[in-house]
């Protein structure tokens, strides 16, 4: 090596191959040097007559600079000091000769990322999975009723925006014909006479193809259009309806709220807001739903059937409308079979069939004429309507409404009942 | 001795920067924000090595690694906070407020200690890992001091309804200056308390002046009122643009770095320039996507089979069609991004740079190397609140 070094200087101490600025990184002094292109490395003429050499492979290059003809070099082995080579020529040169130009100079540490990203996953789940679902669980029981009515109506509002299809912001119609409200009006008086709530049970009956129903704290219980299209008899959107009360009884909107707005933030933190950030919360957070919210979904299943009873509907009812949902749904598979709590669903038909009395002759909760008037509750005579006359058949075409949004009521989809 | 002066010198180009950040945006988008640690890292590299003091590039020597690191340990210490404390807010908010703005409102001031923590953090972060020269940078701790400074000084300015925002803009620079280091040399920032209220008059003007007209046009009607309240609004942008440019001056003057000096004269016409400018290209080439985008999609219908507009046909149509539109909003997303780079911030670094010139009675090659500043949590705590600096 050192013969080496002798002999570059013999031959190159008049005519370098250009020059650069060098910098040592021990004081803010900057020297001009020149350069030699040799076979072993860049011979490095300092000020004071010394030389150095580095090697080709152990040169590196700052990467990502704005200077796209010069080329700013450095050792591997030595991390402060720095060769600014700005003639385009040399710099062309030492590219073609130095390989690993790119290549990192300090080891990834492997052990550490594991450990800390290990760290960081447990810490996450701890968090979304226990440690918020039991707060909410507690605070929710001390929210007072004005809160949760507050919560609720702000909830309600965004979320008819959100499903708003014609861009006009101004949300979802609610419908409000005369007939279809006493129907579900009396609906209402037949299954829930006394409940013991600090609001009353406000249905709303949106304007929407989706076959969907959800409760917002604060007693608001949803139907979608799409649900009634759907439903064969009104013993089905009475079971239905009685569902979502359950959930009301059980103030399940309320911790579910208080849980979101725990592990929303949280799920924030994580992904960061890449690209607005929205997609990827609200697919995360769908996954903790599903997860967390089948034991409320069994006891709102227990409490329909309880209430139907009780006013001589036939819990069976319940079963017969899932049964349906799960036909139209059958295709559902992998991923999106997962967000849904499509496996439930038998378990549930099963338990709604298992309720029901069959030695015991049940009313209908609705005339006939009734039933026409809620299934017209939107004004509509477009949306063909079936069961009138106790027609079971499949002579309602409801157009799959596989739904592709993504807005906050996300997680009540593929036609699942919350 | 005439001192040497320092011009500051400017590599960055529009174009090369727009396809570094299109492209990590692009990786960021499709690892679900995982790239975003060695996005943000490629960015600044580029932005710190376009600014050439002397000829020589700043360097940013920053670790992707380092970072994404930084932010496990962040997220372990943080997602019980977050968590936990915007539970509890949402709760009070409903409890005794019935009302989400409060929620929002409570949830800043809960995060405001951690904000400014992490912001100084962050700064110290970015300090440690610059160099110029192979001479590092460097910020003292004193992120405790700075965050209930910041909050005294943002209370003030919010109870003074944002008049008394140079005196805040002056401490604060003052706290985190005055902490600051090249090498074993400490910067200073100089200058009285009322050094900034000049850089800030032409808001004052523009308010007085539409407070006046406002209060005339009340009382009078006279239509020449309000063309004076009008005038006020061109006037509050220029303001601004002056307060930009002027505030800058005022503080990089008064600067200290032992005998060195910093000279520079930023000019607000600039300023507005490049935001007319950069609003102007950027709309042009929107709404040109966006007419392409319906061209396309009217070709690709009559391709179908013409303009028969069945609803059914047009439902699946648009059913097939969501994850293109998905992927076209994200793509924006990105794009828009990107141009914002490109056409504002590098063209505003690069006025700052140009104008600005360093003054050195030959003190510089005295400066010594300072030792590494290690960092278990990086800036981890202003990436997980996304807080940190705007590259
Ligand atoms: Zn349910």
């Amino acid at each position: 090596m050192s013969s080496d070094v002798e002999n570059t200087r013999e031959t190159t101490r008049e005519s370098y191959d250009g020059f650069a600025d060098y910098v040592a990184g021990k004081r803010a002094v900057l020297a001009r040097v020149g350069l030699t292109v040799s076979g072993v490395g860049l011979v490095v003429h300092l000020p004071d007559g010394r030389q150095e050499i580095w090697p080709w492979d152990d040169l590196r290059a700052l990467k990502d600079q704005a200077d796209r003809e010069g080329v700013v070099i450095y050792r591997s082995g030595a991390q402060l000091a720095r060769l600014f080579v700005a003639d385009a020529a040399l710099a062309n040169a030492i590219k073609t000769r130095a390989t690993a130009l790119a290549r990192r100079t300090r080891p990834v540490p492997l052990a550490k990322l594991a450990g800390w990203a290990t760290a960081a996953v447990a810490s996450v789940a701890v968090i979304i999975f226990v440690l918020v679902p039991l707060m909410a669980s507690q605070l929710a029981e001390f929210l007072p009723a004005e809160g949760e009515k507050a919560l609720g109506d702000a909830t309600l509002e965004q979320i008819r925006v959100a499903l708003d299809e014609t861009g006009l912001g101004s949300g979802v119609n609610t419908c409000q014909t005369p007939q279809g409200r006493a129907a579900l009006d009396e609906i209402y008086a037949r299954i829930a006479p006394e409940i013991d709530l600090p609001y009353p049970v406000e249905i709303h009956v949106f304007d929407h193809e989706l076959v969907n129903a959800f409760a917002l704290p604060g007693g608001h219980v949803v139907l979608f259009r799409g649900l009634i299209d759907t439903a064969q008899t009104p013993d089905e959107v009475a079971a239905v309806l009685a569902h979502e009360i359950g959930h009301v009884v059980h103030r399940d909107p309320t911790r579910d709220a208080l849980r979101s707005a725990g592990s929303l933030g949280v799920l924030g933190l994580l992904f960061g807001d890449f690209a607005g950030g929205t997609v990827a919360l609200m697919l995360a957070n769908q996954l903790v739903n599903a997860s967390y919210s089948q034991a409320a979904e069994t006891r709102a299943d227990e409490f329909a059937h309880g209430v139907l009873e009780a006013a001589n509907v036939t819990p069976s009812a319940l079963g017969s409308f899932f049964k349906r949902m799960q036909d139209e749904n059958g295709d559902v598979e992998g991923f999106a079979a997962h967000l849904s709590s499509h496996p439930q669903f038998a378990k549930r038909i099963a338990a709604a069939a298992s309720a029901a009395d069959r030695a015991h002759q049940y009313d209908p909760v609705l005339s006939k004429a009734q039933w026409r008037g809620l299934q017209r509750i939107c004004g509509g005579s477009s949306h063909d309507v079936s069961g009138d006359e106790g027609d079971m058949s499949e002579s309602a075409p409801v157009d799959n409404p596989r739904p592709n949004r993504s807005e906050r009521p996300a997680r009540n989809q593929e036609g699942k009942v919350k | 001795m005439v001192p040497r002066v320092l011009p500051i010198r400017y590599a960055g180009r529009a174009g090369a920067l727009f396809k570094l950040a299109l492209k990590t945006g692009l990786f960021t988008l499709l690892t679900l924000g995982f790239y975003r640690f060695w996005a943000r890292t490629r960015l600044r590299r580029y932005y710190w090595s376009a600014i050439r003091p002397g000829g020589i590039p700043l360097e940013y020597v920053g670790d992707p690694i380092e970072k994404l690191l930084g932010f496990l340990v962040a997220v372990v210490f943080m997602a019980f906070y977050i968590g936990v404390v915007n539970l509890i807010l949402m709760y009070f908010s409903f409890a005794l407020f019935q009302g989400n703005g409060i929620a929002y409102v409570l949830s800043f001031l809960g995060l405001a200690p951690i904000i400014f923590f992490a912001q100084y953090r962050a700064r110290r972060y970015i300090l440690a890992r610059t160099r110029w020269r192979g001479i590092r940078f460097g910020l003292e701790p004193g992120a405790g001091g700075y965050v209930w400074r910041s909050i005294v000084h943002y209370v003030v300015a919010i109870l003074s309804v944002g008049l008394s925002w140079p005196l805040t803009t002056l401490w604060l620079e003052k706290y985190r200056v005055n902490r600051t280091y090249y090498g074993d040399l400490q910067f200073v920032q100089g200058g009285k308390r009322t050094l900034l209220f000049g850089a800030m008059r032409h808001i004052y003007y523009a308010l007085g002046l539409s407070a006046v007209a406002g209060g005339m046009l009340a009382l009078s009607e006279n239509p020449a009122w309000a063309a004076l309240f009008l005038l006020t609004v061109p006037w509050a942008i220029y303001g601004w643009a002056y307060w930009r440019a002027e505030s800058f001056k005022r503080m990089t003057e008064t600067k200290e770095l032992g005998e060195i000096r910093f000279r520079t004269k930023p000019r607000p016409g600039r300023i507005i320039g490049i935001y007319l400018l950069g609003g102007l290209v950027l709309n042009l080439v929107l709404y040109g996507v966006l007419i392409l985008a319906v061209v396309l999609v009217i070709l690709a219908l009559g391709g179908t089979g013409g303009f028969d507009f069945d609803p059914e046909q047009i439902a699946q149509l648009g059913t097939a069609a969501t994850p293109a539109f998905v992927a076209i909003y994200f793509l924006g997303f990105v794009m828009i991004g990107a141009a914002t780079q490109a056409l504002f911030t590098l063209p505003m670094t690069r006025h700052f740079a140009e104008v600005t010139q360093v003054i050195d009675p030959s003190a510089l090659n005295r400066i010594q190397q300072r030792d590494r500043d290690e960092f278990a949590e990086a800036e981890g705590f202003a990436d997980a609140l996304d807080v940190g600096a705007a590259i």
